[in-house]
């Protein structure tokens, strides 16, 4: 039966609406591929059997009454361990928030349960989702399917992995910097990062606050047009959150290749060759079918990262001054005063990266640096902002390799933090704009490795780009096989 | 810039994070290293850029101000590090 999870999300979708399948079958089949292969692959911290089957028992009784809560009741879906569920341990896979039982739900997950989606808790994250391989987790080191030595990207590399080695055909993840579109390039998968504001971040524990946003993770376009459209919509109980209703499937342009505007950026010596042939492959097809390359100047970009790294690191020391070992999370004893409680208890439970972001940021907004550093780079988003409007008005959409190079080596990059930073080159600018990009596959490298393209979209486009994504699954040398090496 | 290690202190003490002797040269060494790359951002021109020009959202998100479900005390002594009788335990900050 396991077998079966090897099919894209649609094919289990229309099997599991066609009664073929039962959501108890969908559900011990992901948990017997989860025990088999995740040993290895390490992209879960937890695995609750019991209320995983009694949720799809539940499933299966709806149906079988005629009454299912929506065409998804019964479908598997990872979730990401900084998004809460009620009862459930939500520790962003970090020491300090290890045994934190979140007493409600996020706003994504009333809306999955709502929808009958059967909930599979937690995958493992780089720490409060701050890095670009998932070796930054307390826990464990998540391992790439396609090479059990790599790295799966991060920081959702858990939800990437599960999905790309077939334990669950959904997951979420979120986004900061590339955090969805990064691992999704690099294991093969479609990963998309929501326009700001499209998605409800109430419930999700806060990285970089103005950057962060939830999306999904499928092997199939599909599964990313349903679950954005089940999570997407407008939410009191957050701030942010943009009066929209949900995305519709109906919004999914049909795309006409011949004609359609394609920003393109030349490329530097710094990608890897595979990467620069698979997009050049990519880009000479879209030609001969009629799309009209356009090059872009990317020039003021090279600043993205920098600038990112100001504006996410001042969130973040903000956002985290929150765990002091008072109200939750795990607290450091036997202190003296007051004051030593809260430092003893961050030191003890913040990891390296998480402790090295916090003085950046606490450097960064602290008198004398403000305007020289934040100040300065909040101005300069508005800079890539406007660039970015300048680029909608000559392109209908935007291409580029999602990272420039494929999957590294576990531990390759762990000791110099800006060779890590760089990672994410296309896509922090992204999230500094608020706009929606997605990373598809599009291809493979001599080593067996996936590569993956970045298309971003003006804001509210999700439209374009999910019938954009579906034109560019029906060229050549864009499909990606499975794992080989896990079976 | 470089920052030298009183001024780091300084940032972890704001931070409250203690930098363990055996980690000074570390954390100092990489906290530069990022600092250095960073430190681009600061020549940048943004002279063109108004300061209000920096929200995305103008509109305000404004709610009813009435009272509605909250968690008990009950429920927040569930994941309180310490608890007692309704209330966080911390340690003593008055002096008698």
């Amino acid at each position: 039966m396991k077998e079966i999870l090897k099919n894209p999300y649609a094919e289990l979708k229309s099997s599991l609406n066609s009664g073929k399948i039962s959501a108890t079958e969908l559900a011990q089949a992901c948990i017997d591929r989860i025990k088999e292969v995740d040993g290895s692959v390490k992209a879960f911290l937890s695995l609750d059997e019991k209320r995983i089957l009694n949720a799809a028992a539940e499933s299966d009784q709806r149906r079988k009454a005629g009454k299912p809560l929506s065409e998804f009741d019964g479908m598997p879906v990872a979730i990401k361990d900084n998004i809460c569920i009620q009862d459930t341990i939500t520790s962003c896979s970090s020491k300090i928030l290890e045994n934190y039982k979140s007493p409600f739900n996020a706003t994504v997950v009333e809306r999955l349960l709502k929808k009958g989606f059967i909930l599979f808790p937690r995958t493992n994250m780089d720490e409060f989702a701050m890095g670009s391989s998932t070796e930054n987790s307390a826990f464990q080191v998540t391992r790439n399917p396609f090479d059990l030595e790599r790295i799966p990207g991060g920081s959702s590399g858990g939800s990437a992995a599960a999905v790309a080695a077939s334990m669950v055909p959904l997951a979420l993840g979120s986004d900061t910097g590339g955090s969805i579109r990064q691992p999704a390039s690099l294991c093969g998968i479609y990963g998309l990062k929501p326009t700001y504001g499209t998605v409800s971040r109430y419930g999700l524990v806060a990285y970089a606050s103005s950057l962060d946003q939830i999306g999904p993770f499928s092997k199939d376009i599909q599964g990313c047009i349903d679950l954005y459209s089940v999570i997407s919509g407008k939410d009191e109980n957050d701030s942010t959150s943009v009066n929209r209703p949900s995305f519709s499937a109906t919004a999914v342009s049909a795309t006409d290749l011949k004609g359609i505007k394609i920003g393109i950026i030349k490329m530097t010596s710094e990608i890897e060759p595979d990467v620069t042939k698979a997009y050049e492959n990519v880009l000479n097809q879209l030609k001969e079918r009629g799309a009209i390359l356009v090059e872009l100047d990317f020039s003021k970009f090279s600043l993205a990262i920098p600038i990112y790294y100001i504006i996410a690191t001042a969130e973040c020391s903000s956002n985290l001054s929150r765990f002091d070992g008072i109200r939750y999370g795990s607290r450091k004893d036997n202190t003296g005063k007051l004051e030593d409680l809260y430092v003893e208890s961050r030191t003890e439970g913040f990891g390296p990266e998480v402790k090295r972001r916090i003085l950046l940021g606490t450097f960064s907004l602290s008198a004398g640096y403000y305007d020289a550093y934040y100040g300065t780079a909040q101005k300069a988003r508005v800079l890539i902002r406007k660039e970015y409007e300048s680029f909608f008005s000559k392109v209908d959409l935007i291409l580029q390799p999602t990272s420039p190079t494929t999957a590294f080596k576990v531990g390759e990059k762990t000791k110099d933090p800006i060779q890590m930073y760089k990672a994410d080159i296309w896509t922090t600018s992204v999230n500094l704009a608020g706009l929606p990009a997605i990373s598809v596959p599009m291809g493979i490298d001599t080593k067996g490795l996936p590569i993956g393209l970045q298309i971003t979209a003006p804001s509210f486009e999700e439209g374009k780009l999910f019938g954009f994504s579906q034109e560019l699954s029906k060229l050549e040398g864009l499909n990606i096989l499975l794992p080989e090496k896990i079976g | 810039m470089n920052l030298n290690e009183d001024s780091l202190q300084k940032i972890a003490e704001l931070a409250r994070l203690k930098i363990r002797p055996e980690e000074k040269e570390s954390t100092l060494r990489d906290f530069n290293k990022v600092l250095d790359y960073v430190d681009q951002v600061k020549g940048l021109d943004v002279s063109s850029i108004a300061d209000d020009e920096i929200y995305f959202q103008h509109e305000n998100a404004i709610r009813p101000d009435l009272s509605g479900k909250h968690l008990s005390r009950e429920e927040i002594e569930t994941f309180a590090p310490s608890f007692q009788n309704g209330y966080f335990v911390v340690p003593k900050v008055i002096e008698t």
